[in-house]
């Protein structure tokens, strides 16, 4: 007998899984049907079949200028928001000493304060400080939100690989830097290069933070959401996203499969 | 410690050395842009710091207005969304965390990254999607009118710029991420205790009360503090699917901030309170996960 699940149990629970996943498809689909649609407003019946939106999107100058924009602030934010994890995890996972508890505390305490409460603490910081704010300020921000998550990826990996490793590069009169290029670091790549890309990914899509922060150069998510309130822009912006939502999925998926596969080779090594 | 283990004196000092280096920067920027900041907003809300030039001095005015102006009712209206939210969002996922963990099937992580993979997507997006839905013009009305089920220029009007839009929207953008942490405490599970449960006569139901759903409870608050904490302070989403009714405490805090009569000093007030009582919910639930270990132990 399955103790954990009876029969008709497990058939209820099939169907429920099955309704949750059409549950959140479903905006997913109806954003694709409407990217192809010939009319200028999303509503029912469909008029016809066209690319129309797709070629507006591509012409369109201050959506690629916004697109370049956050490209840049996420290259930015990822780069240093990985630098300084993988530096805070290596010094986290090396040793017990004192202050450890506080440190952990202190790098995941972003995790929980509120992107509304984070965007306008920084906003009066650099207002303090007479800092103006550019797609810098915002990379700023970008770092403080992604840092923990970075951390939370490579640690684990650090923790997991042998320490005697590192040691013996040292015995072998390697430098630290030596070590971590030629020992750590291609131990722990795959979780760095997954570190990177929840990172940027973060950065790309935040808009929170983002809104406070902006100077005069927006964002793809300041953007997407002015473009909103304008109903001539919608049909285009539908097309954004359906290529939006679609490259995220296959970058992340790829990631992932690509990551396990890396780990397990690195495990029978 | 056996003597191969044992570090020499040396490298020992220099681990230690390099400690504070390695966590010197990242600290740094921590206390910098995260702590700073705190202290910052702390000065403004009691006017030490203040947006208009001139003489000012240390006042409570900000803190009296939190109390006294309207803004508590608000926070509890905001607070009352997120908690049916985050309810709701859990005792959804519960079951589908339950099912990839333990019906034994093969393609589990494969269903649970199907689960997940929205959640990785924009979120702005995904609520532009549910717009395009809801709107008075968008997509559930207009079917209704096409297949007659609804007759013209009698839309369902209450689907968007509503309380309910919100927390729809809230919901569907955390369902798929809450799933992840109850599948954790779900698949850790020993499933020996189970057998031993049954072995012992109890039913499926018994055995679920009493063993697994104990169990799985730390993953189960975590996964309500995950939608809640993120949610009770959401400005996004209520502006853009919330209209007047749906309006919450964070959409006021940006609001005292960024409108054309800004006081930053309230404003600062209200963002304290909001990580106060964050805070207070973050640490209970640490002493209530540090309890769940030592009872376990």
């Amino acid at each position: 007998m399955d103790v954990a699940l009876s029969r008709n149990g497990r058939r209820i629970m099939r169907v429920f899984f099955a309704l949750v996943v059409v549950f959140l498809y479903a905006p997913i689909v109806i954003l694709v049907i409407f990217s192809f649609n010939k009319g200028s407003v999303p509503t029912f019946p469909l008029t016809g079949f066209t690319l129309h939106w797709y070629h507006e999107f591509l012409t369109n100058s201050d959506m690629q200028a916004a697109l370049k924009t956050s490209a840049i602030v996420a290259a930015i934010s990822s780069v240093v928001a990985v630098s300084l994890g993988i530096l805070a995890s290596i010094g986290l996972s090396r040793s017990r000493f004192r202050g450890r508890g506080a440190v952990t505390t202190l790098v995941l305490v972003p995790l929980v304060v509120p992107l509304v409460v984070l965007g306008i603490s920084l906003l009066l910081l650099f207002h303090a400080l007479g800092i103006q704010l550019s797609i810098l300020t915002i990379a700023i921000g970008h770092v403080v939100i992604s840092l923990p998550y970075t951390i939370l990826i490579l640690l684990p990996r650090l923790e997991q690989i042998d320490a005697s490793l590192a040691e013996a590069a040292y015995d072998l009169g390697a430098g630290p830097f030596a070590t971590f290029r030629r020992v750590t670091l291609p131990l722990i790549l795959p979780a760095v290069v997954s570190a990177f890309l929840v990172a940027f990914t973060t950065s790309f899509d935040e808009y929170a933070v983002a809104s406070f922060l902006a100077g005069s150069q927006q964002t793809f998510p300041l953007f997407l959401y002015s473009a909103l309130r304008f109903p001539s822009q919608l049909p285009q912006v539908i097309a954004v996203a359906v290529v939006v939502i679609s490259l995220t999925i296959v970058v992340i998926v790829a990631a992932e499969v690509w990551r396990r596969r890396v780990e397990t080779r690195l495990e029978a090594a | 410690m056996t003597q191969a283990a044992a570090p020499a004196p040396r490298r020992r000092r220099r681990l230690k050395l390099a400690t504070p280096a390695l966590l010197g920067l990242p600290v740094g920027w921590l206390v910098v842009f995260l702590i700073v900041p705190a202290v910052i907003v702390a000065l403004y809300s009691v006017n030490e710091l203040s947006l208009f030039p001139g003489p000012h001095s240390f006042a409570l005015g900000g803190w009296y207005r939190l109390f006294h102006s309207g803004f508590m009712s608000l926070f509890w209206k905001s607070a009352q969304m997120s908690l049916i939210v985050s309810a709701l969002v859990v005792a959804a996922a519960y079951p589908l965390a339950y099912f990839l963990a333990l019906s034994g099937t093969r393609r589990k992580y494969i269903l649970l990254l199907l689960l997940i993979a929205p959640f990785l997507t924009s979120y702005l997006l995904r609520v532009l999607a549910w717009k395009v839905i809801l709107s008075d013009g968008g997509v559930i009305n207009t079917f209704l009118v096409w297949v007659h089920l609804q007759a013209h220029g009698h839309s369902l009007s209450f689907l968007l710029y509503s309380r309910f839009a919100v927390m729809l929207v809230l919901g569907y953008v955390w369902l798929p991420f809450v799933a992840l942490p109850i599948f954790v405490t779900l698949e850790t599970l020993d499933f020996r205790l189970l057998e031993a449960a049954s072995d012992l006569y109890a039913s499926r139901l018994q055995a679920f009360l009493r063993v697994t759903l104990p169990l799985s409870m730390p993953g189960v608050v975590a996964a309500f503090l995950f939608v809640f904490i993120p949610t009770v302070g959401e400005f996004v989403t209520p502006s853009l699917v919330g209209g007047q009714a749906g309006y919450m405490y964070g959409n006021q805090i940006v609001d005292l901030f960024e409108t054309g009569f800004p006081d930053w000093e309230t404003g600062a007030a209200l963002a304290l309170f909001l990580i106060g009582v964050i805070a207070v919910l973050t640490v209970v639930f640490v002493r209530f996960l540090r309890i769940g270990e030592a009872r376990a132990a």
